[in-house]
């Protein structure tokens, strides 16, 4: 309000009628979404350090945050070479075939069951 | 918008206590625990999950970030029939999900209806609801993979708790409306869905579903524009979803900009291989084994839950209790919720709540007053009007979908 009045001090009374009047005219069709801060979190979970993380982080990375990895129960390294060799044929990621086995090895080191 | 449940939270049970797990908490530090503020343990193993706020929502259980798969914390279910919006689960499937906002303003946002059709149709959402008459149904939206994380054996895939469930009141016009309106062609045999969510790589198949031509032209399917009253959140669906009643909810498809009607059947990796079924009444096969033939994932079983007490909650002999709980099926209707508080030995009739619709949530309650000292194991089990039923002991299949096993909840009776 105050910098209304500011931009309006010394204005024709009529023009500052006209600027308001158009103020309110130009209110936009009403958007539930508009009023909301619609943003994401940002923060995603990191895997557990070791050699072979940082290709797995950016394998897979660009399609899905990694808690699609750390939420997975106990897998064995059989179920694990399943599940990326599923990414490469099913949905498309551009894995080379000399990749899978260090994909599989860090995958099965940190996110397998204890050996028995 | 409580309905028939008051808000009110078993005395003494704890969040932890309705997540049921104690003492096997934590034994790891979570990657998330340096900056989620919150988080639970779902009660099986690397069951630890964040409790993380997002827009339009209290803070839920995070399964995982992008895309976003949030799940409703237990205790939500005793606060009312009607899961409130800022608490309804959400899950998608692609990276570029929830799309974003300015696609889906009144100005840029169209559905349209084209393929086998007189004449192809692109409607605003206000076009939808000034040429089509509005209705409402009460119905439950549950994720096929729902309480995933309890199968034995473990099975990949999100690793989800009970709480991948709802029930709202959704408003928006008949599907069968809008495609008569548009006039569906004799040969028209499937009709095909996609929303505005996009993979990142163009390797990846786009999130589309096809549901048979004879089940789209049925009254009950919604294009729905409103949940409990207010615009859906943008999380499950703003501006327009597809509401399937009595239907997994991998067929209500949100943001649903593109139907189209096909002549043939529908042949994409979400309808085939992805979201099948062991072809079998049961949907199961033995353990660890594979199914010989598989059909797409369609209507919900049974389920009941008892919702007003916890695993590894107390109570007071001889202080009576009044047990409560949901049950729901896929809109036969459910006649009978038989509860046992001795472990399945003896079953008595619950009382049934009113009846929201026949594809809602239906309370159910029982008055019991624990005796003697120990532990008791509870359970619900529902039977429809068709007579299904649940088993006793969990069925298993490979994709883990469809879990409906009666879910014990075991209490210790303490000296009043």
């Amino acid at each position: 309000m105050n910098r209304l009045h500011l931009l309006l001090s010394g204005v024709p009374v009529v023009l500052a009628s006209v600027l308001l009047a158009a103020d309110v005219a130009v209110e936009p069709v009403r958007n539930p979404l508009a009023g909301d801060r619609l943003e994401l979190p940002k923060d995603e979970p990191v895997l557990k350090a070791g050699p072979g993380a940082e290709l797995v982080r950016s394998a897979c990375s660009s399609c899905h945050s990694m808690d699609y990895v750390i939420t997975q129960p106990p897998l064995t390294r059989a179920q694990w070479t399943a599940n990326v060799e599923k990414m490469k044929a099913r949905f498309g990621a551009p894995l080379s075939t000399n990749e899978i086995p260090d994909l599989v090895e860090y995958l099965e080191a940190n996110y397998s069951p204890p050996a028995r | 918008m409580n309905e028939s449940f008051p808000r009110r939270r078993h005395p003494g049970i704890s969040r932890r206590g309705f997540l049921g797990l104690g003492a096997s908490a934590a034994l790891t530090a979570p990657a998330w625990s340096a900056w989620a503020a919150d988080f639970v343990t779902l009660p099986f193993a690397n069951g630890e999950r964040p409790l993380v706020k997002y827009p339009q929502k209290r803070p839920l259980i995070r399964l995982t970030t992008r895309p976003p798969q949030l799940e409703t914390p237990f205790s939500v279910f005793n606060e009312s029939l009607l899961t409130p919006n800022d608490a309804f689960f959400v899950r998608y499937h692609l990276t570029h999900a929830p799309p974003p906002p300015e696609r889906l303003t009144p100005e840029a946002f169209r559905v349209s209806v084209t393929g086998q059709v007189a004449t192809p149709l692109e409607l605003s959402v206000e076009a939808l609801k000034t040429r089509f008459e509005p209705v409402e149904t009460v119905a439950v939206l549950q994720c096929s993979g729902n309480s995933r994380g309890y199968f034995q054996p473990r099975v990949g895939g999100g690793q989800l708790g009970h709480g991948a469930m709802g029930c709202a009141r959704w408003k928006g016009v008949r599907l069968a409306d809008v495609l008569k309106a548009a006039g569906i062609q004799s040969s028209a045999k499937q009709v095909v869905f996609n929303g505005l969510d996009t993979p990142f790589l163009p390797a990846t198949p786009d999130f589309i579903k096809a549901i048979e031509v004879d089940l789209a032209m049925t009254p009950e399917l919604l294009l729905a524009y409103e949940m409990n009253g207010e615009p859906l959140p943008w999380l499950n669906g703003y501006p327009l979803r597809l509401v399937v009643p009595g239907y997994y909810g991998t067929y209500w498809i949100k943001q649903v900009h593109d139907i189209r009607v096909v002549g043939d059947e529908f042949k994409g990796f979400w309808m085939n291989p992805g979201y099948r079924i062991p072809d079998d009444p049961c949907a199961a096969v033995a353990p660890g084994t594979t199914p010989k033939r598989t059909v797409p994932i369609s209507r919900m079983n049974v389920r009941s839950f008892i919702t007003s007490v916890a695993d590894g909650a107390e109570v007071r002999s001889g202080v009576p209790q009044r047990f409560r709980g949901i049950a729901f099926d896929d809109g036969q209707g459910i006649c009978e919720v038989l509860v046992s508080v001795d472990g399945g030995r003896h079953w008595e009739s619950a009382t049934l709540g009113k009846s929201l619709g026949k594809f809602a949530f239906r309370e159910w309650t029982l008055d019991w007053t624990p005796q003697g000292l120990g532990t008791r194991t509870l359970m619900a089990r529902a039977t429809n009007r068709l007579g299904q039923s649940q088993p006793l002991e969990p069925l298993w299949n490979p994709a883990g979908y469809m879990r409906n096993c009666v879910e014990p909840v075991t209490v210790t009776v303490l000296r009043s």
